[in-house]
């Protein structure tokens, strides 16, 4: 990946990229979600994170191996930040897969719902990438 | 050993959409009723200013700015940021110092100036008080990480919406009796349940509003209070908590846990229970915040909040009368303002002051106030006694 992706709504990276950060969206970009796992005390972590929250070791890129999840929570956003209000209605839901990691991002595929998401309900890990490339992230379907 | 502190005077500027006042008027309106008691700059040894976001005005140094406008200067001052707690972070800060015997007697005044940027700039600028890395890509505004808290709570507790739009009517009952308050009005059950959607499930009546304004308290050191009043309201019990950072992390979107760990230390330390409290002001920055802080609080059981509001016991003649002065729901939310609002609220019901008897809550011994910021990573919880 030559140059890097910036995120914005619905695109996970921040602009102080690092080259934890960096090498997470590598990942993403060939489809592959990672988790970071501790390299002390194994404590797993997702979204990642460079260092474990309970012994401050380095944690490692981990590939998640799950992809399908329960829907933990959700809200249908309406009236969005300034940033994201040309976006329209949006979803964001926090699904949790069968290992208790838990993950936050859009459903982007509501229109084919026929009502309201329910909480416990399936969602799928999907990868996606706007048409130029250079921006990435991960979203659940319903 | 700590000096007992005690709150002797109190303060408050109108709330509303003040496009007549920024920060350094709102802060000399809520000075001014508190100078005109007699506790002039003179007798103020220091002070904690505090203002959650500076992004509303692009005033850095603020509290200079305050501490100069209202003739504070010399005297030292601090400000105190915890997003929506800031007001009792401030007041938490001022304790310990006159506790500590660093001071005797302290101005701790909080404001808020949100109204001179759109409502969307305002919506974007407290979104940024989640992660900026992980939540605040996807849109999570403030509202959004109550609504989070909603969907679960509802499906764990199969609570339908009637329950937060009854919590509304009951704020803007109350609202409409304030002449300080932001939105002064009644409202219908029917349009509290059928308003416009911000984030489903929580639509335009659970949300508190985007509010200009201040509020200021005097605290004091045991052996001062009585040269400034024979009414003091007793800091009692200070209790403080955290929450995760990520809303995704916490192990339970029904309550949140900071403000759960802070109550209970607020109650043992002031050697009380819920059921010793008369009155609470709860931070009900969304209907189902307020929903969900009874219970945090024990005036509940877990999931038992809506039987509460159900039965009116939340009403100023109920069993536990909660935000009897609208809340931030209808007399407003000025971020930095708020926790000292709660606060000047206390002592008002204490000394039998409230402006409606509508309003008035009978005998008040002790108070309660829950102030929590952004969404729940920062708590305070003071338990108030009256001292007279």
């Amino acid at each position: 990946m030559a140059e890097r992706k910036e995120l914005y709504l619905g695109y996970t990276t921040d602009k102080a990229m690092t080259p934890f950060m960096q090498d997470f969206l590598e990942n993403l970009d060939e489809d592959r979600l990672m988790k970071s796992v501790c390299t002390s005390c194994s404590a797993e972590y997702l979204p990642p994170r460079q260092h474990c929250q309970k012994c401050l070791s380095e944690a490692k890129l981990t590939e998640m191996t799950e992809s399908e999840a329960t829907l933990y929570s959700y809200v249908v956003v309406n009236f969005a930040p300034e940033t994201l209000s040309s976006k329209g209605v949006y979803i964001v839901a926090i699904g949790e897969f069968p290992s208790g990691l838990k993950l936050t991002a859009h459903i982007t595929n509501f229109a084919t719902m026929s009502g309201p998401p329910e909480v416990g309900m399936p969602l799928k890990l999907k990868f996606a990438k706007e048409a130029d490339g250079k921006m990435i992230t991960y979203r659940w379907l319903v | 050993m700590a000096r007992r502190v005690a709150v002797v005077a109190g303060g408050h500027s109108k709330f509303g959409k003040r496009y007549d006042a920024t920060m350094r008027e709102l802060t000399a309106e809520a000075y001014k009723p508190i100078y005109d008691e007699g506790i002039t700059q003179d007798k103020i040894d220091a002070t904690v200013l505090s203002y959650a976001a500076s992004q509303f005005s692009g005033q850095g140094a603020g509290s200079a700015l305050m501490a100069d406008y209202i003739g504070l200067q010399g005297k030292p001052h601090l400000r105190v940021e915890s997003a929506c707690a800031t007001g009792t972070a401030s007041l938490r800060a001022a304790w310990g110092m006159v506790s500590a015997g660093l001071y005797d007697v302290m101005l701790v005044l909080g404001v808020e100036q949100m109204n001179r940027v759109s409502t969307a700039t305002a919506t974007e600028y407290m979104s940024r008080a989640g992660d900026m890395r992980w939540e605040y890509p996807y849109g999570i505004s403030f509202p959004a990480f109550y609504a989070l808290m909603a969907s679960r709570y509802m499906s764990e507790y199969n609570m339908p919406h009637d329950i937060l739009a009854k919590i509304a009517v009951k704020s803007h009952h109350y609202g409409a009796q304030n002449p300080k308050a932001h939105l002064p009005k009644e409202v219908s059950f029917e349009e509290a349940n059928n308003a416009i959607s911000i984030c489903s499930p929580l639509n335009l009546y659970d949300c508190s509003l985007i509010t200009d304004g201040a509020a200021g308290v005097v605290i004091a050191a045991e052996d001062r209070v009585k040269e400034f009043t024979d009414r003091p309201m007793w800091i009692k019990g200070i209790g403080a908590g955290a929450s995760e950072m990520k809303i995704q992390d916490r192990p339970s979107l029904t309550t949140i846990p900071g403000a759960k760990y802070a109550a209970k230390a607020a109650y043992k330390m002031a050697g009380l229970e819920p059921k010793d409290m008369d009155m609470a002001q709860v931070h009900d920055c969304f209907t189902i915040a307020e929903l969900i802080a009874y219970e945090d609080c024990g005036f509940a059981e877990p999931g038992k909040g809506p039987e509460m509001v159900e039965n009116k016991e939340n009403y100023h003649d109920g069993r536990i009368p909660v935000n009897c002065d609208g809340g931030l729901k209808s007399k407003g939310h000025p971020l930095g303002a708020t926790g000292i609002s709660m606060t000047y609220e206390v002592m008002k019901q204490m000394r039998g002051e409230a402006e409606n008897a509508s309003r008035q809550i009978d005998d008040v011994k002790h108070g309660l106030v829950h102030n929590v910021g952004q969404s729940g990573q920062f708590v305070n919880v003071f338990i108030y006694e009256r001292g007279w």
